[in-house]
């Protein structure tokens, strides 16, 4: 999924195929254009350097 | 009393009436469902009109005021709810038709605190479908209008909150904030939104986006009424998972009118980026003014400000799209389309680039609590456009067309990111009669200052008084 190359149409398809996402020809086109922005983005996060940095997320389990 | 001065009153104003008993419940909630009456067939603020009902609510606020048990400010105060938020025994949509029959057993916790300070609920307000969207499009219950120009988004998620808070529909209305669905309204409809610290109000029974990133909150006209809406909303609630137990403090004690002293930073990166000239002069014009009034204004640096569009992307959509799986696999096709993409497209992002953006998110929040150890508040525009024309998949910022989904989000999702609090007051309006909204943000829990500075700058200016021309 996604990666720091370009999403061709044809890996598109096939993930998309995998992830049972159906529609018309425009709906697809336009999805398509949506998940290249996302790969986009998720270039950007990852080009962060992140190093050393923990995320803050951390599960605390509760006190019954 | 004239019925458009009474929709126009604040809750401070009203409930000083209505506990002398100068003014009735019942006068109130009929003024209001006149207004609704009157305006509704423009903006389409509401999903679910509560009329008969809160005549009945009206009735018995009515005979408790003059039986001696007033309950406090919101006793018998209109109020409107986004309708994400549950409520007993009245359907909850979400927005979108799949749940047009749902109707809630329980109260949400906030639903359940406006009921017992006695604020009558006269309905529940559209807003952008499952609150995936920024604009306030809906084709299942018809998209919302900007009372300022009928032909403009009212902003979303929360726009039907935005629009009945701006109209006199309703005294207060409530929406909850993802990537700036308070603000992103408020700022575009001339009205109050705060979006409180994460976990300091209540999620349990909303809807859920973005699990991590949800704030609910009040919308108003006034700041004071804000404030008002936080010491009956605020709180630690054992049934929300992320309800943080904190001390509530009265958040009327923060209404000074004073700001000196106050240090407030000014990130260079929001004026680097694409913004309309009027939106820029009028937000400078109000740090001026606010410097004038007391407060110590800087220049800071907020470098990760240019990186909080991908990092919160990535974790709503991740999260957007684990929450409405299985109701994407069995109802997607009853989705507007645009919704139904976004979330789509969510499923694509990889489990490491979710946890990578949390990563970065992390640095982003302790950029700036570094950045907040210097000043009290970061000040900017809400919005770097006003309201775009409905529909519109681009708008013109400054000499730069966007698209308008990244750009009414552009200043508003930092603080969904870090959690911190965050509220747009009004501080203008455009050539062509536009609101356009000062963002002011704060030190987590520090709700108090914020408000501090938004009201001191309201009370210095009229802008809250305008009134939209319906």
């Amino acid at each position: 999924m996604a990666s720091d190359k370009e999403l061709s149409r044809e890996e598109f398809d096939c993930l998309a195929e995998q992830l049972g996402i159906s529609g018309d020809p425009a709906y697809i086109d336009e999805l398509y254009s949506q998940v290249r922005g996302v790969f986009i983005g998720a270039k950007t996060v990852r080009d962060i350097d992140v190093s050393g940095v923990e995320p803050d997320m951390a599960f605390v389990p509760r006190v019954s | 009393m004239d019925t458009l001065e009474i929709c126009y009153m604040s809750a401070g104003d009203l409930s000083k009436l209505v506990e002398k008993k100068e003014i009735s419940p019942v006068e109130i909630i009929d003024a209001h469902l006149s207004r609704i009456e009157a305006t509704e067939p423009m903006l389409n603020s509401f999903i679910t009109l509560l009329a008969d009902e809160s005549r009945t609510a009206a009735r018995q606020a009515e005979k408790d005021i003059q039986a001696g048990r007033y309950k406090g400010p919101l006793h018998g105060i209109p109020v409107g709810l986004k309708d994400l938020y549950n409520t007993a025994g009245v359907r909850t949509t979400s927005g979108s038709k799949i749940f047009d029959n749902f109707i809630p057993t329980e109260d949400c916790t906030v639903a359940a605190k406006f009921h017992q300070a006695g604020a009558i609920l006269l309905g529940k307000l559209n807003l952008h479908q499952f609150a995936y969207g920024p604009t306030g499009e809906n084709p299942d219950y018809g998209h919302m209008h900007n009372p300022w120009n009928l032909d403009m988004i009212t902003g979303g998620s929360s726009g039907g909150s935005g629009s009945a808070t701006a109209a006199g529909q309703c005294t207060i209305t409530t929406g909850s904030d993802t990537g700036g669905s308070i603000r992103i309204p408020a700022a575009l409809c001339g009205i109050v939104g705060l979006k409180p610290t994460y976990g300091l109000v209540s999620r349990h029974g909303l809807t859920a986006l973005s699990w991590s990133l949800d704030h609910p909150g009040p919308m108003t006209r006034t700041v004071e009424d804000a404030a008002i809406t936080m010491n009956i909303i605020a709180g630690y609630d054992p049934r929300d998972v992320a309800s943080a137990k904190v001390d509530i403090p009265d958040y009327t004690s923060a209404l000074t009118g004073d700001v000196r002293g106050l240090r407030i930073g000014i990130p260079k990166e929001y004026f680097e980026a694409p913004i309309d000239p009027q939106v820029r002069k009028a937000v400078q014009d109000a740090i001026d003014l606010l410097e004038t009034m007391g407060a110590e204004v800087k220049e800071v640096s907020f470098p990760m400000f240019n990186q909080s569009q991908a990092i919160s992307s990535a974790v709503l959509m991740a999260e957007a799209s684990a929450y409405h799986r299985d109701l994407l696999e069995k109802d997607g096709h009853q989705l507007y389309e645009p919704v139904r993409q976004r979330l789509e497209a969510g499923l694509f992002i990889t489990a490491a680039d979710y946890l990578r953006a949390q990563q970065a998110r992390t640095m982003l929040d302790e950029e700036c609590r570094r950045l907040l150890d210097d000043v009290d508040l970061l000040a900017g525009p809400t919005e770097p456009v006003t309201a775009p024309e409905l529909l519109a998949p681009k708008v013109l910022a400054g000499e730069q067309e966007i698209g308008v989904v990244g750009a009414l989000t552009q200043y508003t999702r930092p603080y969904n990111i870090n959690g911190f609090p965050a509220i747009s007051v009004p501080c203008g309006f455009s050539d062509t009669g536009l609101p356009i909204g000062l963002q002011l943000a704060g030190k987590p829990f520090d709700e108090l200052t914020v408000l501090r500075a938004a009201y001191a700058y309201e009370r210095a200016t009229d802008w809250h008084n305008r009134r939209p021309p319906l």
